[in-house]
């Protein structure tokens, strides 16, 4: 497999499973996904899916059960440390120091991605502005309102500028017009080559976004394929979903 | 990957500005402490005891107050950072960036041991001003006060790790570490015990840990050194290799 012909994403039989004997749960139950790159790709569910876990694998918060996981051909397990360099997470809690600012939630998980100081200032600069930020930069994140902060959490996600970025919930608490603008600038990183993986339970985001889609449920994907596909009897991708969902 | 030393000064350069983003309680307090120590056990008391081990009663009891306030500020320090960046799983930030278990280890500890330097060099300045500061062995300290520190932010990590509230964060320090570290000869010297109770006292790691700091401040040893920077060293190794494993296993961070 080529370079380029190699999926962004390939998920083989993952399976993740939560405590032992009686309180054994299995939340994601033999997974299989390969999404190419460039791909803008839907992952919907119910809560309590499978897909925070599933996210939560791909990216090392949760260690995988059994099965394996490729980003870009690198392990996720055996290759850590490579892997966490291509993939970034905007995830649905507010996983942050709330004491810090945007600007410095930028810096630091800049600098732990090992990102250069001046590189790193550079494109802190480019995310405060694409996303509106300036003026807040230097506020407490607790002090934010909901939009600033899933704003300040797609820049953190952002500031290596990641082969993969993971949106995980990512306009929840977002008023209308922002949404419409962050959907603009995530079309337009998609445009520009990145793979975007995206949860929602706004469904027309999902249609508004994605090309292909997935559909996971008790821990396995119920469906799989394009967009285009997923409305082929002339559904909605939300009419599709919830029938999905009641089969 | 080669090491991610980038990764880890920020690691150093976000524990320093949390660590002066509340400079009364990390600094400030256990400075103003330490000197009341300085000042009651040295000049008021020390003042009416005729010379110790050969210098004066303040300078026998300095090293054990600095080592003292090390131990606080590289526990506390690492105990509140970690559990802290569980509480609001921050922690996360950690484990989706390019750190290997080591390296995790090497920044934690390194934030802890570096707000512990921050605390003594504000202490040496106090105990200059009162005369109770002497350095014969620097490079002997210096290997006390750094290798006291890792130990003291590695247990910190392992209680943040296992805590489950901020009272169960304080449970190895008050039941444990202070008591022990006490116990362990810092105000006075084991020849002033009955032979049992100072029999006893060589079984705890504090005392080698105070008797180390003040060999290399005084040059009075109530130890084998040699015997003190093996129990110092087998610490920092054998805690090192359980945290790092921890880390790796992911206990109550991974899940």
């Amino acid at each position: 497999m080529t370079e380029t012909t190699r999926p962004m994403l390939e998920i083989k039989n993952l399976v993740k499973v939560y405590g032992t004997g009686e309180k054994k749960k299995v939340a994601v139950d033999g997974i299989n996904l390969s999404i190419p790159k460039g791909a803008f790709f839907g992952l919907l569910g119910p809560n309590g899916a499978g897909k925070s876990t599933t996210i939560h694998c791909i990216t090392g918060i949760a260690q995988p059960t059994t099965g394996q996981i490729l980003i870009d051909g690198v392990d996720v397990v055996s290759e850590y440390k490579q892997a966490r360099t291509k993939v970034g997470l905007s995830p649905q809690e507010f996983n942050v120091d709330i004491f810090s600012t945007p600007a410095q939630l930028m810096d630091f998980m800049g600098g732990y991605y090992g990102i250069p100081g001046e590189v790193r200032a550079t494109r802190i600069e480019e995310l405060l502005t694409q996303f509106d930020l300036q003026e807040h930069r230097d506020v407490k994140f607790q002090k934010l309102s909901g939009g600033l902060k899933r704003r300040a959490m797609l820049g953190r996600a952002l500031v290596h500028t990641p082969d993969l970025l993971i949106l995980d919930e990512p306009t929840a608490g977002v008023d209308v017009e922002q949404r419409r603008a962050l959907w603009s600038y995530l079309k337009k990183l998609n445009q520009d080559g990145k793979t975007i993986i995206l949860t929602s339970h706004y469904l027309e985001e999902i249609e508004e976004l994605c090309n292909d889609i997935a559909v996971i449920n008790h821990g396995q994907i119920i469906w799989n394929g394009t967009k285009a596909e997923f409305m082929a009897d002339g559904k909605s991708v939300e009419e599709k979903y919830l029938e999905l969902l009641k089969k | 990957m080669s090491t991610n030393w980038i990764g880890l000064y920020t690691m150093l350069r976000r524990e320093v500005k949390r660590t002066l983003r509340v400079v009364v309680q990390t600094l400030i307090a256990p400075t103003v402490s330490a000197a009341l120590y300085i000042f009651i056990f040295g000049t008021v008391i020390g003042s009416k005891i005729a010379d110790f081990a050969g210098v004066p009663y303040i300078r026998f009891v300095f090293p054990g107050v600095l080592m003292l306030s090390i131990i606080n500020a590289s526990f506390g320090s690492a105990s509140s950072a970690l559990y802290f960046m569980r509480f609001t799983r921050g922690i996360e930030e950690i484990l989706i960036t390019p750190f290997s278990y080591f390296e995790m280890l090497i920044g934690l500890v390194g934030s802890a041991v570096a707000r512990a330097l921050m605390v003594s060099f504000l202490i040496l300045f106090v105990g200059l001003g009162f005369g109770a500061v002497s350095l014969m062995h620097p490079l002997a300290f210096v290997f006390y006060i750094a290798a006291i520190s890792a130990i003291f932010a590695m247990l910190g990590i392992i209680v943040a790790l296992w805590a489950e509230s901020f009272e169960q964060l304080q449970v190895l320090n008050t039941f444990f570490i202070t008591p022990m570290t006490y116990l362990g000869g810092i105000f006075y010297s084991i020849t002033m015990l009955p032979p049992l109770a100072a029999s006893i006292t060589r079984f705890n790691p504090f005392f080698y840990f105070a008797n180390g700091v003040r060999s290399s401040m005084i040059g009075y040893t109530e130890a084998d050194p040699v015997l003190g920077i093996v129990i110092i060293s087998g610490l920092v190794i054998g805690l090192g290799i359980l945290v790092t494993q921890l880390f790796k296993r992911g206990w109550k961070i991974r899940s």
